[in-house]
Parts: C-alpha cells; sequence; structure tokens
C-alpha cells in the first residue's frame, strides 16, 4: 500500500480522497455493521503498536494521507510517542464525529509536538439504530441497538498526514488555492483598468 | 459524463479526480499534443469562447461524485490573425490572465507552464471581477538557463511561444475574501476619477492589503503620467527627485506635495519669494508648467519650518509602529506626526492611504492617527 490506492485500475490522476462524510458513512459506517465494504481497501491496524512513520507501506496511502481503521480507544500511546487531541470534537453531518490528535515524541510527561496529525473519525451512537435498521436486521429493537451501538463504538477511521506547519493544514489541499502571490497578482488586476491610460 | 472503469459506470467511492500538476502535463496534456488515445475521456474537450464557468461543472463533471475543481482541454486561439495573443472571452465575459507564469518542474526537470487566469464578467475595460480561477497548463519544455528572458516575456503576458496549441485546464472557485474585494474595486475605480478624497474616507472597511494594492495602483499611475509629461516638457529627470515623480504628477496634488520637507539640502538653488509662492496653488495649472516650476522651487518657504522638516521622528514613528509599539507612542511627537499626516491625508492620495492602511493595521493605535488626520483635513 505504499502507492497510491486505485493506481492499478484507474487512470493517472485518480486518487483515494474522500470526504469527511464519504469516511464516515461509507467506510466506516460498513465496517461497523460488519458489513463487506466496498472498495474494501482501508486496513486494519492498531493504532497502538505503531508510530505515525510506520504507517508507510501498511496503512491505505492516498495523496499525502494514511488511511485506516482502527479499534477505538481513549489510550493512545504508540511504542515511542502519544496522540493527543487539540480542540473540540467536531460534527461530520449528522453521521458522525472528527477529533483532531497530533502525535507527540516521548512520554506524556514531557513529549516534543511533532507535525504528525491526525484525524480521527468515529460514528455518532444515535446512528446504531437507524444503521441495523437500514441493513434491515431482523433483530429485535432493544437487542438491534445495544448490539450495533456496541460496534459503532469499536471502531475508529483515522486519516494520517505529516503536515508543514499549524494544526490543520491537511484539510486545505494545496493545488486547489492560490499562493500568496497569485492572491497579490489577482489584486493588482484590480487596478489594470484604471491605471492604464485610455 | 461519466467514465467507465472494469465495465462499471463510475469511480468507486471515496475515490476522486485529483492529478497532480506533472499527471496533467506530462500524462494527460502529453498525449493530447500527440493524439494519442487516453483510455478513458476523463479530460474534456472544451471551446473555452462558449463556455461560461457556470457551465463547466455541468460539462466537466466526472462521475457523481461532488467536485471542487474541473478539468478540461481547451484548444488557443489567437484573438487578432496577425497578433500573438490568445482569445479568452466568452458571451457573459472573460479570462484574464493574473501574475506570471509558474514554471512546472518534474524531478528537476522543467516540463511546463502555469498560467492562473481570473474571470471577469462583462467586457474589458469594465469587467466586474468573479471567484473563477482557471489555471491553464501548456507544455513547455525548454532548457530554462535563460531565466531572465523567460521572467521578461513571461511578465509581458503571452508570449511568443504560447500562442497557439492545446492546454489542459483546472478551473475552480476561489473561496471568501473576494467580496471585500469586489466592493472596493467599485468604489475605487468610480471614486477615483471622480473624487481622489472619497478612497481615504470609506477605507476603514477595506482590508489592509486592499489599501496596499490602491496605493500601489494609483503609484503606478501616477508615475506613468509623470513620465509621459516629463517626455513632452523635456524637462532633465534629473531634477525631479523620488517622491516628485510620484506626487507631483496630478496637478490638484502639488499643493500638498509643497507642504513637504525636501529630501536633500537645496543648497544649489535659489529660494523663490513666497510672494510668488502661490501662484503655485492655482488649480489650473498644466503639468508642464507645473513641473517647469518645481526646478525653481525646491526651497518652499516651508521648509524652515522645524516641524515640517522633522523627518526623523517620523522614521522613529514608522519604526515604533512597525514594532508593535504601544499608542502612547505617538504622544512623543505629537507635533510631526500631526503634521506629517495631516499634510498628507489631506491630499487623499498616495501617502494618505498607507497611513490609512496603518491605522487598520494596528488597531490599538487606529483611532489616534485618523483623529489626527481628520482633524487636520
Amino acid at each position: 500500500m505504499g502507492e497510491d490506492a486505485g493506481a492499478g485500475n484507474l487512470p493517472p490522476g485518480f486518487r483515494f480522497f474522500p470526504s469527511d462524510e464519504e469516511l464516515v458513512r461509507h467506510f466506516l459506517r460498513q465496517k461497523a455493521s460488519m458489513l463487506p465494504c466496498h472498495p474494501d481497501i482501508i486496513p486494519t491496524l492498531d493504532l497502538l503498536h505503531f508510530d505515525p512513520w510506520d504507517f508507510h507501506c501498511k496503512a491505505l496511502k492516498g495523496g499525502k494521507y494514511w488511511y485506516f481503521f482502527s479499534h477505538r480507544t481513549e489510550n493512545r500511546a504508540t511504542p515511542n510517542g502519544y496522540w493527543k487531541q487539540v480542540g473540540v470534537d467536531e460534527f461530520v453531518k449528522d453521521v458522525g464525529m472528527k477529533k483532531t490528535l497530533v502525535f507527540y515524541v516521548g512520554d506524556a510527561s514531557g513529549g516534543m509536538k511533532t507535525n504528525w496529525i491526525m484525524h480521527e473519525f468515529c460514528l455518532l451512537d444515535c446512528e446504531a439504530s437507524s444503521s441495523s435498521r437500514s441493513n434491515g436486521r431482523k433483530l429485535s429493537r432493544k437487542k438491534g441497538q445495544a448490539k450495533a451501538g456496541a460496534a459503532n463504538y469499536r471502531w475508529v477511521v483515522c486519516r494520517v498526514c505529516e503536515s508543514g506547519h499549524s494544526v490543520q493544514p491537511c484539510s486545505q489541499d494545496e493545488a486547489m488555492e492560490l499562493s500568496c502571490l497569485d492572491e497579490i497578482f489577482l489584486s493588482f488586476d484590480d487596478y489594470d483598468e484604471v491605471s492604464l491610460p485610455k | 459524463m461519466s467514465i467507465s472503469v472494469n465495465g462499471q459506470s463510475c469511480v468507486p467511492p471515496g475515490f476522486r479526480f485529483h492529478p497532480t500538476e506533472e499527471e496533467l502535463l506530462s500524462y494527460y496534456l502529453r498525449k493530447k499534443v500527440a493524439c494519442e488515445k487516453i483510455d478513458l475521456d476523463v479530460i474534456r474537450d472544451v471551446d473555452l469562447n462558449k463556455l461560461e464557468p457556470w457551465d463547466i461543472q455541468e460539462k466537466c463533471r466526472i462521475g457523481s461524485t461532488p467536485q471542487n475543481d474541473w478539468y478540461f482541454f481547451s484548444h488557443k486561439d489567437k484573438k487578432y490573425p496577425t497578433g500573438t495573443r490568445t482569445n479568452r472571452a466568452t458571451a457573459a465575459g472573460f479570462w484574464k490572465a493574473t501574475g506570471r507564469d509558474k514554471v512546472i518542474y518534474a524531478s528537476f526537470k522543467r516540463i511546463g507552464m502555469r498560467k492562473t487566469l481570473v474571470f471577469y464578467k462583462g467586457r474589458a475595460p469594465h469587467g466586474q471581477k468573479s471567484d473563477w480561477i482557471m489555471h491553464e497548463y501548456r507544455l513547455e519544455e525548454h532548457s530554462d538557463n535563460s531565466n531572465s528572458l523567460s521572467n521578461i516575456s513571461s511578465a509581458i503576458g503571452d508570449s511568443l511561444t504560447q500562442e497557439e496549441g492545446w492546454v489542459v485546464c483546472r478551473v475552480f472557485k476561489k473561496k471568501s475574501l473576494n467580496k471585500i474585494l469586489d466592493s472596493s474595486n467599485n468604489n475605487y475605480s468610480s471614486s477615483f476619477t471622480t473624487d481622489p478624497k472619497s478612497p481615504l474616507l470609506h477605507t476603514n472597511s477595506e482590508s489592509a492589503l486592499d489599501q496596499i494594492f490602491q496605493y500601489m495602483g494609483r503609484s503606478c499611475k501616477q508615475e506613468r503620467e509623470v513620465m509621459s509629461t516629463i517626455n513632452t516638457s523635456k524637462i532633465s529627470s534629473r531634477y525631479l527627485r523620488p517622491i516628485d515623480t510620484i506626487l507631483g504628477a496630478t496637478a490638484n496634488l502639488h499643493e500638498h506635495f509643497l507642504k513637504l520637507p525636501a529630501l536633500e539640502s537645496p543648497t544649489t538653488v535659489t529660494p523663490i519669494s513666497a510672494g510668488d509662492y502661490p501662484s503655485l496653488l492655482g488649480t489650473d495649472h498644466s503639468c508642464n508648467s507645473y513641473h517647469a516650476e518645481v526646478v525653481n522651487m525646491q526651497p518652499s518657504p516651508f521648509h524652515h519650518d522645524p516641524g515640517l522638516s522633522d523627518w526623523a521622528a517620523l522614521d522613529r514613528l514608522v519604526a515604533s509602529h512597525l514594532n508593535g509599539d504601544d499608542a502612547n507612542a505617538f504622544s512623543f511627537y505629537p507635533s510631526a506626526t500631526g503634521r506629517l499626516l495631516g499634510g498628507c491625508s489631506a491630499g487623499g492620495e498616495g501617502e494618505g492611504d498607507l497611513w490609512s492602511f496603518t491605522q487598520s493595521a494596528a488597531s490599538s493605535a487606529s483611532d489616534h492617527v485618523s483623529h489626527v488626520s481628520h482633524a487636520s483635513i
């Protein structure tokens, strides 16, 4: 999984680049419901066993991001560091929640912050009933909720990248953005018409 | 448009067409130019002159996944049969190039160029800028050892090597910011020609960057006018100090210029008498006569005013401002700042904008400055 996923079947330029909602609604919900995922490309890793630089060749690579499923845990210590949450949880539409975490090298008493950022998505608890219903399970309502709720709670899907600077640069796509210089030139354009002698 | 992968007519969930610049140039455009078949019809041919940006999303859709950017091939046509410029006008507006073309490298090898364009609604020169941006990629594999030369050609605009042929384009919508820019444009373009003072008054609502650009744009115009004036009046440019060439251009500005201290010591020029001076303040001077007088009038009566010649005070003021010092820093130089600001901002041009920029840049000091400058208008 070192190379961009999908490069074999799709023409150049296609890559795994799901939206937050797609990631939760399509991939995580299927996983949590123990239903087959198509395409079944996101591997399952144990977050606790890997430092972020170990994801190479193990997690799914799409652009500069790595994707994987993991068990949900509150202890996010890895062999050489730990993930620490920054900011507050965000809603992903009405299907999930998104946490942003930063990787620190060392132990919790005095870790050193790194450029590794992780977005961890989990399903909203209320999704349990609706997903089990929509999947047509023939379980009793009460039992179904409890079972699906437990399953939902167990899994998260993670998106990791190594960023240059700030906390959330990963969410922006560079190619789509204008550089500072572009912005300046764009603004120059505003005055071309008035400054040129007629 | 839909694409077909292994018989299935869709892109798998989570996948998007998100090519790198290298993929666009080295795979797609190269194949297009060489008339090679591209397996999947992902990038369509489009006649740019017949397609409005808001129709592109429909025409260039890939699969059913939501997209933020759209891709197409376009064949560049000349604007005029004998000219070198590309025609990028549509029924509703036109694409206008901005900035300098960017060289695209692939593992340190130059593979092409990227031009950035903005869509304007309407017709030049009265187009209204939109949020639609286009990156136009063309193959260009010439050596880049003559960097300065290529810079010059791209700075001029469409150079001779890039008029015709296939290009691959990415169109997307710029986020935010533009609303502010648009509104200030309109204010600016109308107010500039009619009333030079008004821009200063509504600069409070504009972004700091905007104000810099206004200032720069204005200076450019004034410089150009001065250059033409110099040419026609045959006045040697050595008599014009830099500040003259910027501020001295417009006739209604020169009175404010006269209030500024000379930058160099005018030991060689005979002072004019105070009686001669008021004749300079008339508003109907032609530029020629004005410049003729500039040569003679350097040591104006104001030059001997100690408060106004205190450029060091101004320097310190600016330095303290840039260092983010407290607004109280202004109180150390009350007379100097008051008069300098007053002299500049009354013109509503050039320096005035620089000051209003600093007003908004340092919010803590803004009240202070605006009180001073408004009081002296």
